[in-house]
């Protein structure tokens, strides 16, 4: 097994594995039926969305239910900007900057206030959201919702509508992905883990929690508006059911599962989120939301890190069973005497 | 008889060795105290007795083996530790906090019996006997933290660091009063002091530990006599 | 006139349940330290325990009673199963195991019953009395008064016996405590399941109104929450206060300020939250925490 890890740590070796997937993933859709094309398009809106949401969460620590809400402006914008014939790169660019602004504003305010807040502030955005897009009907269609046919196929290309979609969504996808990559293999990242560990510590390093919160929230706000934009190229058609809150529990659920605080566990997060409805629904519709919870209450207990931390825990239990030296330190029962002192352990308002 | 038995007893915190082989007794009616500089695991022997650190080697109480029960079971069997920091529930008024220490007991009229005791013995409490615990100065809290390790009636009493923060003049009334009670109640004692002149006024022997071992072990007499002791501990 | 004792009689009366809810989510804060964002979805879950024995001919009262045993036992088994292992740990973790279980609960409600909407019958008569000119329902005063049953019977507990003394010195320091033989693991199951028998409360007197589903609550735990929070984490008073206060302004806010009328009424408890959270970050009635590095 170490030497296929040593072969993978070769930097020629990882570009050579990442140009056959780009191969494999551009010749695909020429050769799969559209069901199939369409669910990976969907696959790849919802992987920038929890992409987004890991940034803030995964990364930076703070909790985010509210990643719907950005999602669904985004495609609110897209419609909005298609049904009124704006340029389609402008709509696009109006997508991911008009929540990101949002998001900035929100994270302004509550990036002060502590955990919980942050969290009941994001749990606002969808739940408001909603009766609010049904009210402001003239922009938003109301209850209804809007359509929006803007993906058809171009016909220079020469590709089915199914194809075609799937190569924008992709696409950018795959650019969001390699931005993401950068943000957090970076400095921004280094500072967004240490502001997630320990706020004080971080400070103390000159990092400031409340600049990091705020950029990682707009971040993230910016991820979920392109998400949007994709979300429409692939179904073409938006309303306010698409922000509903339970939404936001399920996008944190693919989070988790996928894997927090890793890049690669958004992608698994994404096909998660699309592909075990799709396959619950089939079997029994009613049987979707108790396999959902199973599966998050069994990763939390048996896989902490999500899917992607698979390779490495079964990596560490055949170390152990060869008889190598376990890394991991065994749990020890925290020393009492801070909490012998009868002092207050912080509590997040 | 011997109440309390270590023998070469280790403790770790994760990585960190802090014991490395301490071994002392207390008989029973005895008080045993536990010296040494900071640092040394004088805590953590204590610790290691109510059963809030993991350890190895040999602890027993009464004769039967309690190392790795969990802390509330070795209560239950009589040993009450006042931990370092006291451990003072903030919260809570006075006269809970005392009640708390009751927890284990049913005999109503022995509770309250108790209580008055302790509240002559600590008349600070009595003035404050319906204040939160957390208004309390740090020797009153001192007195809270004893009485409340005093309520549960123990065969064997764990008092550690009790001078830790405290002005000369209250940590020596803590420490009279710890007499009385040690006179009154023939409670066993192990006492984890840094200030060896204080814990003398209370106990019969001392062990002296240095980085997690015994270095030096006699009574009282035999300890205040010596060269070392003098010099590292009693200031010369 | 009439109509404002109404509006502030019926805020009550959804504030109280919205209190129910949240003296759940105090009391596992206090004891475990965490917020249990599944305590709406485990309060519908008891509702269905109810309405299983209505079905089955089982006077109203006496289910709802047994719903409130099942669920004791219900909370405290989550406690020691699925929470034990996360307390003590990072709190968000323990937040997402929450929102786990709330998946799960929704998911098992769902999976048994269905999503239609169930007919659950009401404690209280369906009449009402005249007041001052204003109609106000026995059901809403009834509500109310089993609110403030809840809460002189939790101060009974919690000031007046043993139980509820070990219950607050465990939820203060755990580790001291132990150390006068408290049994600090049981101690925290009976807080899960008082916390879950009050969600049953919560669960029974709104399900008449709603009509039982599986996200029957998911809105009422949203109000519970910023009840808790803008109440203070750890002031059960100021998470009752709070409530209610949610309850009447939402109502006077749906009613008199044409804005925001009743489609956006959910908007007011996260006004009230922002602006107190503010001017005042450890709630009305809160303490002022201490951050150690």
């Amino acid at each position: 097994m170490s030497q296929v890890s040593d072969l993978l740590r070769r930097p020629w070796v990882r570009w050579l594995i990442l140009l056959v997937v780009a191969v494999v993933l551009a010749v695909l859709p020429l050769m799969l039926p559209v069901f199939v094309n369409q669910t990976l398009t969907r696959i790849g809106v919802y992987a920038v969305a929890v992409l987004g949401l890991n940034i803030i969460m995964g990364y930076t620590g703070q909790i985010m239910l509210g990643q719907i809400f950005f999602l669904g402006v985004g495609a609110y914008v897209t419609a909005y900007g298609v049904v009124n014939d704006w340029n389609i790169v402008v709509i696009f660019i109006a997508a991911c900057v008009i929540p990101a602004l949002l998001g900035l504003i929100i994270a302004f305010a509550a990036a002060r206030l502590g955990g919980l807040a942050i969290a009941m502030v994001t749990i606002a955005l969808p739940i408001i959201g909603v009766p609010l897009a049904k009210r402001l009907s003239d922009l938003t269609g109301g209850s209804q919702g809007t359509s929006a046919r803007f993906s058809s196929a171009p016909d220079w290309t020469g590709l089915y509508d199914d194809q075609w979609q799937y190569y924008v969504v992709i696409v950018i996808a795959a650019v969001a992905f390699a931005l993401a990559y950068n943000l957090v293999r970076g400095k921004y990242g280094r500072a967004m883990r240490i502001v997630k560990e320990n706020e004080a510590v971080a400070r103390s390093m000159g990092i400031s929690p409340y600049r990091y919160k705020v950029m990682a929230f707009t971040i993230a706000a910016l991820f979920g508006g392109a998400s949007g934009f994709l979300y429409m190229v692939a179904v073409q058609y938006t309303s306010p059911e698409t922000m509903a809150f339970h939404h936001s529990i399920s996008l944190l659920a693919a989070m988790v599962v996928g894997g927090a605080a890793s890049i690669a566990g958004s992608l698994i997060g994404g096909i998660y989120y699309v592909l075990v409805p799709q396959v619950t629904n089939a079997i029994d519709p009613t049987i979707t939301a108790i396999s959902q919870g199973v599966i998050l209450v069994a990763v939390l207990f048996l896989l902490p890190g999500g899917l992607v931390s698979l390779p490495r825990v079964i990596r560490r239990i055949f170390r152990r069973r060869s008889g190598g030296t376990d890394q991991t330190p065994s749990p020890q029962p925290t020393p009492p005497a801070t909490q012998a002192e009868g002092s207050e352990t912080e509590r997040q308002a | 008889m011997t109440l309390l038995e270590l023998e070469d007893v280790t403790a770790s915190y994760g990585n960190v060795q802090v014991l490395d082989g301490v071994s002392l007794s207390v008989p029973e009616n005895g008080a045993v105290g536990i010296l040494g500089a900071n640092g040394a695991g004088k805590t953590t022997t204590l610790r290691a007795i109510s059963g809030t650190v993991r350890t190895t080697g040999r602890i027993t109480f009464e004769g039967r083996d309690i190392r790795g029960l969990r802390p509330e079971q070795v209560a239950k069997l009589g040993i009450a530790h006042v931990p370092e920091g006291r451990g003072t529930l903030g919260q809570l008024t006075v006269r809970e906090n005392l009640r708390v220490g009751a927890y284990l007991r049913k005999d109503r009229k022995a509770i309250a019996a108790d209580l008055d005791y302790l509240l002559e013995l600590f008349p600070q409490l009595r003035q404050r006997i319906s204040s939160s615990a957390s208004a309390l100065s740090g020797g009153e809290q001192q007195m809270l933290a004893v009485g409340r390790a005093v309520m549960a009636k123990p065969r064997l009493l764990l008092l550690d660091e009790a001078s830790l923060g405290l002005a000369p003049s209250t940590a020596k009334a803590v420490y009279e009063a710890v007499q009385r009670l040690r006179k009154d109640s023939g409670i066993a004692m192990l006492v984890v002091e840094q200030n060896a002149n204080l814990a003398f006024t209370v106990v019969d022997s001392a062990t002296v530990l240095e980085t997690g071992r015994n270095v030096l072990t006699g009574s009282s007499a035999e300890l205040k006599g010596m060269d070392e002791i003098r010099r590292a501990y009693l200031g010369g | 006139m009439g109509t404002f004792i109404q509006l502030v009689v019926d805020g009550l009366s959804t504030g109280s349940i919205y209190a129910a809810l949240a003296l759940a989510i105090v009391l596992v804060n206090q004891s475990t330290g965490l917020i249990n964002f599944a305590q709406g979805a485990m309060a519908v879950f008891s509702a269905y325990i109810a309405y299983v024995f209505v079905g089955w001919g089982v006077p109203t009262i006496l289910a709802i009673l047994i719903s409130l045993i099942i669920s004791f036992v219900i909370g405290a088994v989550v406690e020691r199963l699925l929470i034990r292992r996360f307390e003590g740990g990072d709190p968000d973790t323990a937040v997402v195991v929450t929102i786990g279980l709330l998946t799960l609960f929704t998911g098992i409600c769902g999976w048994l019953w269905g999503y239609n909407n169930r007919q659950f019958p009401s404690l209280f008569p369906l009449d009402t009395i005249n007041v001052f000119g204003a109609v106000i329902s026995v059901r809403s005063l009834g509500t109310i008064a089993v609110l403030v049953a809840i809460m002189l019977l939790l101060q009974l507990l919690f000031i007046g016996t043993k139980l509820g003394l070990a219950l607050r010195a465990v939820s203060f320091n755990p580790t001291s405590a132990a150390l006068s033989g408290l049994p600090v693991g049981r101690l925290l199951m009976v807080g899960w399941g008082l916390a879950a028998a009050l969600g049953a409360v919560a669960g029974a007197l709104v399900a008449p109104q709603l009509t039982l589903t599986p996200t029957m609550m998911d809105t009422a735990l949203v109000y519970a929450l910023a009840a808790v929070i803008i109440g203070g984490l750890n002031s059960p008073i100021g998470a009752v206060v709070a409530a209610w206060g949610i309850g009447v302004l939402e109502n006077l806010g749906a009613v008199y300020v044409p804005f925001i009328g009743h489609d956006l009424k959910i908007a007011v408890p996260f006004i009230i939250l922002f602006v107190v959270l503010l001017l005042r970050p450890q709630g009305l009635f809160g303490r002022k925490v201490v951050v150690r590095v």
